[in-house]
């Protein structure tokens, strides 16, 4: 075996040079006349001419030369590197906005070249990351010049990416729209989390109760999420028909209540089959020292086995909560609000730039959820034990 | 001092436990031992009411067990077990201070507690103190689980297999350790293993069970000459049994003064068994030995003939 740091990093060297051909060969940015056509692409060197996109290269050969001898020392300057493309790629779209647009209609889209761009560089990120072993809380921190960046540069020359305009348009109902999205999957996660710990409870100290429950929860987890919120329509609707107080609450076929009862209903099989697994996982010798050292039962609970469950108990609530995000979305389509809104909005108008404003935050959220709290659980395990 | 008396258990219709007696003297070492599922452990989960006994008495210090509330019961007894059952989410200080902690003793006295203990079984305080369990060896572990059971410096210690999944020589060595530590405090131990040798090699007092029941008990040697049935022979070790028996006598036992004769060349130590005698007798080509003190000055001689001679000088 080749020592470590010898020979080329293969990993970073396909990443570099796929995204090299992906940064000359696709579209980099598209312009359109108004909201409604579609955009003309460009490339590369269709914005700056052959030279210039030879030029823009360099950077790229840079880290492709850093990747073939990969000493620490390299590793540290192909990060600085990375960072900096990143940074740089706002100043792109600037660059092609000042170029290419004209007129107060005219709007700049991302090109499929730019995309993968940056997906590829946050794998270089990443790679990068896991060699040199930086925290992941400096791995966040390197994002930050890139999105300052991003910032800048929209508040100065990117008037025209269609991105934001769509943004602009309607940026009070963009926040509220995050509220409401945030808000369901908050209580959502939040209700299925009390349940699903009692329900995992009541399934330890109940056999019958753990095999009705597993059986349920898995069929409700098999239904589509449309055809659930379609299912919950008839009976909400006859209940606050019916139910004077449910009615006053709000509730009704369609809107925030089914759109709730189905996110309860999915989050609870991850919730409660990793806090049960969780619980039940303990080692049993450890349990039998605690009781025989003489421990009560609540102080065996509190003490032993819900810390040491904990760390799986959060990975269910992780699991939940970002499957919980992404569902959300579809709760838009019976009228419950949230960024899915734009999605459908946007789909039906055949504006791809604002589904695109209701994906991107609901992908951005479902990372930094899982960021959040996989870093919380990486703290509750002490001295790095399992 | 625990005494059982007519002690059975069962659970549903199966009988675990069979109507057994039994007296461990205060200060004794006694040793259950017998094939799996012959109710070795369960007898020993009675005496802390992890099992609950179905017939007859369970007394400690001639009180019954069931006067007591099932955590002060416990927290009287150190219990130790194969496993080790250390808290992974706790350092070894923690884990040592636990049934302390439980007393509500005050903080200052389990600190100084948990030291003279971590010292006692020869763990540094400044390495181990603050390690999780799953950064120790086993025999480290071991050791620890064994500092948790006599934390509280209970009368009774309760060891379930505890050197059961430990190499031959990290056993070897903790069960010479307990040999130390029970000849400086006396506690009253009944010790759980399924392994013949270490069950001769602690027991004051051994117990042998088959089926739920006691087949036999009585001090390791009398076992060994005068075995109650086939089972019992058999279990220590049949024709080995010779072996088994030089393990437990002491050269010093069967030397001779020192005679006008000359020095034999090989030197045996004055507190090896007989079984080690043997075995350099063997090795050696050697008929005689040498015997001598700590400080390796001869004190005597040990021929073949004596060595494998009469009972009667014993």
């Amino acid at each position: 075996m080749r020592p470590e740091g010898r020979g080329p990093n293969v990993v970073l060297l396909s990443l570099t040079l796929v995204a090299l051909a992906a940064w000359l060969g696709l579209d980099s940015v598209s312009v359109a006349a108004n909201r409604i056509v579609s955009g003309t692409g460009y490339r590369v060197d269709e914005v700056i001419g052959a030279g210039g996109a030879l030029a823009t290269s360099l950077p790229w050969l840079a880290l492709a030369g850093l990747a073939w001898q990969p000493a620490r020392r390299h590793l540290l300057l192909a990060l600085a590197l990375v960072v900096l493309m990143l940074s740089a790629l706002p100043g792109w779209l600037a660059l092609s906005a000042v170029f290419l647009v004209d007129g107060a209609q005219a709007r700049l889209g991302i090109g499929a070249g730019i995309w993968v761009v940056l997906f590829l560089l946050l794998l270089v990120m990443i790679e990068l990351r896991s060699r040199l072993a930086l925290t992941r809380l400096l791995g966040w921190a390197l994002l930050l010049p890139p999105v300052l960046s991003m910032g800048f540069c929209l508040a100065r020359w990117l008037e025209p990416l269609a991105l934001w305009q769509e943004y602009r348009g309607r940026s009070g109902q963009f926040l509220g729209a995050v509220g409401e999205h945030l808000l369901l999957v908050g209580v959502a996660v939040g209700t299925s989390l009390v349940l699903g710990v009692l329900l995992a409870l009541a399934m330890r100290r109940w056999p019958g109760v753990q095999k009705m429950g597993f059986g349920v929860l898995n069929f409700l987890q098999t239904i589509p999420s449309i055809a659930l919120f379609g299912l919950l329509l008839a009976p909400l609707a006859w209940l606050s028909a019916n139910v004077d107080w449910l009615s006053a609450l709000g509730v009704s076929g369609i809107g925030w209540a089914p759109a709730l009862l189905a996110l309860v209903g999915y989050s609870l099989l991850p919730m409660v089959r990793n806090t049960f697994v969780a619980l039940e996982a303990v080692d049993p010798g450890v349990i039998d020292a605690a009781r025989g050292m003489g421990m009560s039962r609540s102080q065996v609970f509190r003490q032993v086995r819900l810390p040491l469950a904990l760390p799986v108990i959060l990975e269910g609530i992780r699991i939940t909560t970002v499957q919980a995000i992404g569902l959300t979305a579809v709760a838009a389509l019976i009228g419950a609000g949230g960024l899915g809104t734009f999605i459908f909005q946007g789909l039906g108008q055949a504006a791809m730039d604002m589904v695109l404003l209701g994906a991107l935050p609901i992908l951005l959220l479902a990372l930094l959820v899982d960021a959040l709290l996989g870093a919380l659980t990486d703290i509750l395990r002490p001295g790095g034990a399992e | 001092m625990i005494e059982l008396i007519h002690v059975t258990k069962r659970f549903g219709a199966a009988v675990a436990v069979d109507d057994i007696s039994l007296s461990v003297a205060r200060g004794e070492l006694c040793v259950l031992v017998g094939t799996s599922g012959c109710g070795k452990s369960t007898t020993l989960r009675m005496i802390n009411r992890l099992i609950e006994h179905s017939e007859g008495e369970i007394h400690i210090d001639d009180q019954q067990i069931r006067a007591f509330r099932e955590e002060t019961l416990r927290r009287r007894m150190g219990y130790a077990i194969q496993s080790t059952g250390l808290f992974p989410h706790w350092t070894v200080a923690r884990n040592i201070g636990l049934v302390p902690r439980l007393l509500k003793w005050p903080t200052a006295r389990i600190q100084a507690r948990v030291e003279e203990l971590m010292a006692l079984l020869g763990l540094s305080m400044e390495e181990f103190s603050g390690k999780y369990p799953h950064q120790l060896s086993g025999g480290q572990a071991q050791r620890v689980g064994v500092a948790r059971a006599l934390a509280a410096d209970p009368d009774i210690l309760l060891m379930d297999e505890p050197f059961g999944a430990l190499d031959p020589i990290t056993r070897e060595s903790l069960q010479d350790e307990l040999c130390e530590l029970q000849s400086r405090l006396h506690k009253t131990i009944v010790f759980v293993t399924h392994d013949m040798d270490e069950a001769l090699r602690l027991a004051d007092h051994l117990v042998v069970m088959h089926q739920g029941r006691i087949v036999q008990q009585g001090r390791p040697l009398e076992l060994l000459r005068e075995p109650a049935d086939g089972f019992v022979e058999s279990l220590l070790g049949g024709e080995d049994r010779g072996l088994k028996e030089a393990a437990l006598l002491p050269v010093s036992q069967r030397m001779l003064p020192l005679g006008p004769r000359l020095l034999a060349r090989e030197r045996i130590g004055q507190h090896a068994s007989l079984r080690e005698a043997l075995s350099v007798m063997l090795w050696r080509h050697a008929e005689r030995l040498t015997v001598v003190d700590d400080d390796d000055m001869p004190v005597g001689e040990l021929s073949l003939r004596r060595l494998v001679g009469a009972r009667s000088d014993e």
